[in-house]
C-alpha cells in the first residue's frame, strides 16, 4: 500500500499544500488503493496505443490575425508585455 | 404554450406562427426565475436573450433567412467557451474568466439562431458524478430536489429537464452527459471520439473527452448533431463525417439487429429497480425483432481504474496551466518565492480537483508508472481489441446507464471509491471511442431510470436508431415541478 509520506511527497512536487489531511491524503490513499485492483489484470504482453498523427496531416502553419487585444483582459500588462509577480 | 415540447416541434410551432420566439423566451426566462432558486441549474444568465428573441421575430416578419434553430433557448455547460461571458468550471480559479473566443460547437448554434439562456452548473472541472463538487453549490433533481441530478453535466440536465430550455450542451469525459440525463430522464449522448470538435471546451482529460447534447427527445438529438459534428481545423482530433444526416430515417428500426447484454453491468452492485428496467428495456428490444445475446468483457473489471489513472493523470498536465499568470487569481504584484507562488495559486482548486491533481503527479511519476499509468493504458487498449471483436457479432450494446438510482444529496460525497464505481457502466464507452446514448425509460418510486446503448465507432447514426426505437416504446410521465 502506498503511504501518506509518499502522497504527501508527491503533493509537495506538485506545489500543493494539503492543509486537511483527511480530506486529501487519506482520500488519495483510498484512490490509490482501489487502483491496485490492475495488479489483478493480465496484460503484462499487451501493448498500448500512440496517437500518431503525419507531418503532412497538420493543418498549414499560417498566422491567423486575431483584432481583439486579449492582453487587456489582464490584470497587469504594459504596453505588449504581461507583467508578473516578482520572484525572490 | 408548452415549455417541455421537443426541440423539433418547437421549430414548428414558430414556423407555424403558434406563438412568437419573444414569448417563448420570456416564458422560459419566468420558469427560470420561478424555479432556478431551489434547482441551481445555471451559474449566469446572458441579459440580453429578449432583444435577440426580439430580433429573429423581425427577421421572421421581415421574410429574412434565419436559422433552423428559430431562436430557440438552449444552454451550456460552464465548461464550453462562449465569448463574453463568463466560463468558470464551476470553480473559483476561474470565476473572472472571461472566455474571449465561442467554441467552436458554440459558433456552430449561433449560426443556426440558437439563443444562449445560460451557464450551467457541474462539478469542478467536470470531475465528478452530481455537481455536489461545483465550487458555487450543488443542482437539485428536478424529481425530487433531496436528491443529486447526476454530474458532471448535471446543470444541463437539470435546465432541460425542468423546461429552463430546449436543449443543452455537456461534455463527457466518463459518463458526464450521459449520468446526469439518465437520472433527470433526459437523453444524453457520447459521439464517437472525433465526431465533434473542442475547441473552446476546457481540457480536462483530451485523450477520452467528448461534447454531447442533452435533449428531451432522439430526434432532438440527431438534429443538434447534424448541426455540430463533423472536422473542425481547431481540432486536430475531428473527424470528416460527410455531413451525415443523423435524423433521415431514425424511424428505422432495430428489426433483425443483434444487441448484447453486458452481463457484468446487470449483476452484482445494480439496484435491482435498475436490473428490472433493464430488463423491461430488452423485452421490448425484443418485441421490435432484435436479436438478444449475453457477452462478456475480461477487462470490464479494471475499466474504473484504468479510467481515473488515464484521467487524473491528464488532468494533472491539463491543470497545471492555472499558474495565476495567464489563467486564475491576478496576484499583487509584491514578491514572492515560486514554489509558494504556484501553490498559493493552487489553493483555489477545490478539494476534489486538489484530489486529482495530486493523483495524477502520482500514478504517471516515475517508480509508478509501470504499476498504474502505463498498465491503465495497455487495459484501455485490451478493453478496446476486445469490445472490436465484439462488435463484429453485435450491433449494440446494452446496460443500464448508471448501476444505481438518483441518490440523496451529501448521501455518497465521502466515499471516493463508491463514487468512482458509480461510472462502472459509463466509462467503457470514452475508453473505447465509441459512440453510447442513455434513453429516459422508467420512473422508479418518483426516480429516473435510463438505458445506455453503445455501439462501433462511426456508427452513431444507427446507435440514434435504436434508440429512437426504445424511446417509442415507453411514454413517461411529465416532471412533478
Amino acid at each position: 500500500m502506498v503511504s501518506k509520506e509518499e502522497i504527501e511527497n508527491v503533493a509537495k512536487l506538485m506545489r500543493i499544500e494539503l492543509d486537511d489531511h483527511i480530506v486529501h491524503v487519506d482520500r488519495v490513499q483510498k484512490m490509490i488503493e482501489y487502483f491496485d485492483i490492475l495488479d489483478k489484470a493480465s496484460v503484462e504482453s499487451e501493448e498500448f496505443d500512440v496517437q500518431e498523427k503525419s507531418i503532412t496531416k497538420l493543418r498549414e502553419d499560417k498566422y491567423i490575425p486575431y483584432d481583439e487585444k486579449l492582453i487587456e483582459a489582464l490584470k497587469n500588462y504594459k504596453e505588449n508585455y504581461v507583467r508578473a509577480p516578482k520572484m525572490v | 404554450m408548452n415549455l417541455g415540447i421537443s426541440a423539433l416541434r418547437y421549430v414548428e410551432e414558430v414556423k407555424n406562427g403558434s406563438f412568437t420566439i419573444e414569448e417563448f423566451i420570456s416564458k422560459t426566462v419566468e420558469q427560470i426565475k420561478k424555479h432556478d432558486g431551489k434547482l441551481h441549474a445555471y451559474l449566469s444568465f446572458d441579459d440580453h436573450v429578449i432583444e435577440q428573441a426580439r430580433n429573429l421575430d423581425r427577421k421572421i416578419a421581415n421574410k429574412e433567412k434565419i436559422g433552423s434553430c428559430f431562436g430557440m433557448p438552449i444552454s451550456i455547460k460552464d465548461n464550453i467557451c462562449v465569448k463574453g461571458g463568463k466560463t468558470t468550471c464551476a470553480s473559483k480559479m476561474l470565476e473572472n474568466f472571461v472566455a474571449p473566443y465561442d467554441a467552436t460547437v458554440v459558433l456552430k448554434l449561433k449560426s443556426e439562431d440558437v439563443i444562449i439562456i445560460g451557464k450551467t452548473n457541474l462539478d469542478e472541472f467536470a470531475m465528478g458524478i452530481s455537481t455536489e463538487f461545483s465550487a458555487y453549490g450543488t443542482s437539485h433533481n428536478p424529481w425530487n430536489t433531496d436528491y443529486v441530478p447526476g454530474g458532471s453535466s448535471g446543470g444541463s440536465a437539470v435546465s432541460v429537464s425542468a423546461f429552463e430550455c430546449i436543449a443543452s450542451l455537456g461534455s463527457d469525459t466518463g459518463g458526464s452527459v450521459r449520468n446526469p440525463a439518465s437520472f433527470c430522464s433526459v437523453v444524453g449522448f457520447k459521439p464517437t471520439y472525433g465526431l465533434i470538435s473542442r475547441y473552446g471546451l476546457i481540457s480536462y482529460a483530451n485523450s477520452i473527452e467528448q461534447i454531447g447534447p442533452l435533449t428531451r427527445t432522439v430526434e432532438d438529438t440527431a438534429f443538434f448533431l447534424n448541426i455540430i459534428s463533423g472536422f473542425d481545423p481547431n481540432d486536430d482530433t475531428t473527424i470528416d463525417n460527410k455531413n451525415e444526416d443523423y435524423l433521415s430515417n431514425i424511424d428505422a428500426g432495430v428489426e433483425g439487429k443483434k444487441i448484447g447484454i453486458i452481463k457484468e453491468m446487470v449483476g452484482q452492485g445494480t439496484d435491482k429497480e435498475v436490473v428490472s428496467a433493464t430488463n423491461n428495456a430488452i423485452k421490448k428490444f425484443e418485441e421490435l425483432g432484435a436479436k438478444i445475446e449475453e457477452i462478456s468483457l475480461d477487462m470490464i473489471d479494471y475499466s474504473v481504474a484504468s479510467y481515473y489513472t488515464i484521467t487524473s493523470t491528464e488532468a494533472g498536465s491539463n491543470l497545471a496551466r492555472y499558474d495565476n499568470l495567464r489563467y486564475g487569481y491576478d496576484f499583487p504584484l509584491e514578491g514572492y518565492e515560486f514554489n509558494s507562488y504556484i501553490s498559493k495559486a493552487r489553493k483555489n482548486f477545490g478539494p476534489e480537483v486538489t484530489r486529482r491533481m495530486i493523483l495524477g503527479g502520482f500514478v504517471p511519476s516515475a517508480g509508478y508508472a509501470g504499476k498504474y499509468f502505463l498498465k491503465a493504458l495497455k487495459v484501455k487498449k485490451k478493453l478496446t481489441d476486445e469490445i472490436n471483436e465484439a462488435f463484429k457479432k453485435i450491433d449494440f450494446l446494452i446496460a443500464p446507464t448508471v448501476p444505481v438510482l438518483p441518490f440523496k444529496i451529501g448521501e455518497k460525497i465521502d466515499d471516493p471509491v463508491a463514487l468512482f464505481l458509480l461510472d462502472f457502466n459509463t466509462v467503457i464507452a470514452n475508453l473505447t471511442g465509441k459512440p453510447a446514448i442513455s434513453v429516459p425509460f422508467e420512473i422508479s418510486n418518483g426516480l429516473p431510470i435510463g438505458i445506455q446503448l453503445i455501439a462501433n465507432s462511426m456508427q452513431d447514426k444507427p446507435l440514434l436508431q435504436a434508440a429512437y426505437a426504445l424511446q417509442n416504446t415507453v411514454k413517461l410521465p411529465e416532471v412533478p415541478i
